[in-house]
């Protein structure tokens, strides 16, 4: 069991996503239809796709307090550049461009600032989050604009005979393997486990803190499509949630808030447990008052008993 | 086994459908619990739900009501329709975001009518007040108790949501009719009442000679109390807000104060009205106008010195943070319907 689970600790969370997905169906008999599956995943991806950016931070031994404010950027960014160019389709490209360029450079500040100025992580993506929450107030100062019909048909739709979301969720996994087979990830895990050994062997620390950050900030960017494209318009609050859901998804897939332990496909899937317990939660018909404060309760379960089995 | 499924099914629809008791499930979203406001909410509208038993129509609620984003609240919205209900209810916390989500429910036969804030899904409708009718009966109110004339300053909810947004118009087209009515400052306090609070201590420390304050909502009583610390309560005006500690310590201070009532009845309301629908009728021509031409408004009930004794007494008995409320009830909701 030991030897099973060292260094696969995402394993267990997998086990508790099957347990869910069980419950799930028992209580919803309708779940596995293809179309309410698409729907659930369609809820689910944005929280994956922050969550995988987040790893990689974390995994460094850094913290991302600031991507549900780059999703809410990037959002605004989007929307306004489409609305701007006359909502063609190469309008739209356009904004999908400048979107992920926006993410890419709040990234970028966030690595500068807390890798080269050594400024402490947390307490820095704390107030860049409130630096780029502000830009997006700034570029829309109200939610609306809404977004070409293309766009968010595009997202509900599919293509390959598969629908988009699936396709999103297949190039994740696809990214974070080959980000894995890269001696960046092994580099990555040597800084967050041990900085100071890692320095003294000649590792270009500072630079691969950035990059942590610049994919966290390109996940929390494709993230924010995603939300457009299940929105249909700008909303310079959106995603506030997102900064706590994603530490507790990568937490919950087995990634130690330490660093150099764990991996994105743990996040993926602990991202989905949490969507899941918000499902089964539903589907339980449990009252309404009493719905935030079992979440909470199963969400520290599944923490508690991670962190448990992991000890052992 | 399946046809004689099949067949207790038709049975059951033919019984149905012959009107001898109609069921409907509605699902009921919120997207934000911060104030007790939304609690009562939900609560009338449970109520409302249940008083159609008396009519011989079986209403049957299912609730989500957490801090959620615009996001989190489209997964409300799936879960409703995933599970199959006759129609959502929800107070949004985005105008625009629920056009999509909003067109699938629209697919499946689903009815969905927002309350509290307007929406521009062509898919819903809206059953609610203005909120920019709502801002401009307070801003009149202050306009006229300050004799036309004089400095004020605002004290407003989150910058970026839509009903602030329409509040926000709201007074500045009243102000705008009044040219010796002076907007010294525009402050966000959030919804906070200890914000409201802090907010109106610094507004009355920079500008001591203010005469007037618009504040939503329960950041007035906030409002309120910091103009109490400053001993200004003879010398300035304020609009208020309808909770009931609130409606007493305006009775028992003697404020000068006046309260466009938004009552947590909307969400009855919009029950009442989609039950209705529910059951076939159709909309009168031209009910429908607002912002995106899908809004029934109905009254905003305003509580001033004259009538503050009545509503007083309306709460008798009601905790503090019960909140002066109306309801448009199933009789007057069918006047809407041919």
């Amino acid at each position: 069991m030991q030897a099973l689970l060292d260094g696969r600790l995402w394993l267990i969370t997998l086990g508790a996503l099957l347990v869910l997905v069980g419950v799930n169906t028992a209580l919803q008999p309708n779940f596995l239809d293809p179309s309410v599956l698409q729907s659930n995943l369609t809820t689910f991806l944005p929280l994956v796709l922050v969550a995988v950016g987040q790893t990689y931070v974390v995994l460094g031994g850094d913290i991302d307090l600031s991507v549900g404010a780059i999703v809410a950027l990037v959002n605004v960014t989007t929307v306004s550049v489409i609305a701007a160019l006359g909502g063609t389709n190469e309008a739209v490209l356009a904004g999908l461009a400048a979107g992920i360029g926006v993410g890419l450079a709040c990234g970028l500040v966030n690595g500068l600032v807390v890798a080269v100025l050594r400024f402490q992580p947390i307490v820095t993506t704390f107030a860049t989050g409130i630096v780029f929450s502000g830009l997006a107030l700034r570029i829309l100062p109200d939610a609306g604009l809404p977004v070409p019909e293309v766009f968010w048909r595009g997202y509900a739709g599919g293509a390959f005979g598969l629908p988009t979301v699936v396709i999103v969720l297949a190039a994740v996994v696809a990214v974070t393997a080959v980000v894995a087979r890269r001696p960046f990830a092994i580099r990555l895990k040597a800084v967050g486990g041990q900085r100071a050994a890692a320095f003294q062997t000649g590792l270009a620390v500072g630079r691969l803190r950035v990059g942590a950050y610049l994919l966290s900030g390109l996940f929390a960017a494709l993230a924010s499509l995603c939300l457009t494209g299940e929105t249909a318009s700008g909303d310079p609050l959106m995603g506030q949630t997102l900064a706590l859901s994603s530490i507790s998804a990568v937490v919950l897939g087995g990634t130690a808030l330490a660093g150099g332990v764990g991996g994105p496909l743990g996040s993926l899937l602990g991202a989905l447990v949490l969507g899941m317990i918000g499902n089964v939660i539903f589907f339980a018909g449990l009252p309404f008052e009493y719905q935030t404060l079992v979440q909470g309760l199963i969400v520290l379960a599944a923490l508690a008993g991670g962190v448990l089995v992991a000890r052992r | 086994m399946k046809a004689a499924v099949l067949a207790a099914g038709l049975a059951l629809a033919a019984v149905t459908g012959a009107g001898a008791q109609e069921t409907f499930t509605i699902g009921l979203s919120n997207g934000w619990v911060g104030s007790e406001w939304r609690t009562q909410m939900i609560e009338e509208a449970q109520a409302a739900a249940a008083a159609w038993a008396e009519r011989g129509v079986t209403v049957n609620v299912v609730v989500q009501s957490a801090n959620v984003d615009v996001q989190g609240q489209i997964g409300h919205v799936r879960n409703y329709i995933n599970q199959g209900v006759d129609a959502i209810i929800i107070n949004p916390n985005s105008p625009t975001a629920f056009d999509p989500i909003f067109a699938q429910a629209a697919a499946k036969g689903i009815l969905v009518v927002s309350t509290d804030a307007e929406v521009s899904s062509k898919d819903a409708i809206y059953v609610g007040i203005d909120q920019k009718g709502w801002a401009m009966q307070s801003a009149e109110w202050l306009a006229k108790t300050l004799d036309g004339k004089g400095s004020v300053v605002t004290i407003n909810g989150v910058a970026g949501h839509p009903a602030n947004q329409m509040r926000v118009e709201g007074y500045q087209e009243v102000f705008k009719g009044y040219p010796d009515i002076k907007i010294l400052n525009e402050a966000n306090a959030n919804w906070d009442q200890a914000q409201g609070q802090q907010t109106t201590q610094t507004l009355l420390a920079t500008y001591p000679d203010v005469n007037g304050i618009w504040v939503q909502d329960g950041m007035a009583a906030g409002a309120w109390r910091a103009i109490m610390a400053a001993d200004k309560t003879k010398s300035i005006v304020a609009t208020g807000e309808i909770r009931k500690d609130f409606l007493d310590l305006w009775s028992k201070e003697g404020l000068t104060s006046g309260a466009s009532v938004n009552p947590p009845g909307v969400m009855a309301s919009a029950l009442n009205v989609a039950v209705h629908k529910l059951m076939g009728k159709t909309f009168k021509d031209g009910v429908f106008g607002g912002v995106y031409g899908n809004a029934i408004y109905i009254p905003i009930p305003f509580v001033s010195n004259e009538n503050l004794e009545e509503n007083l007494k309306a709460a008798e008995g009601k905790p503090g943070y019960w909140s002066v409320t109306a309801e448009v009830s199933p009789d007057e909701a069918a006047a809407f319907f041919q």
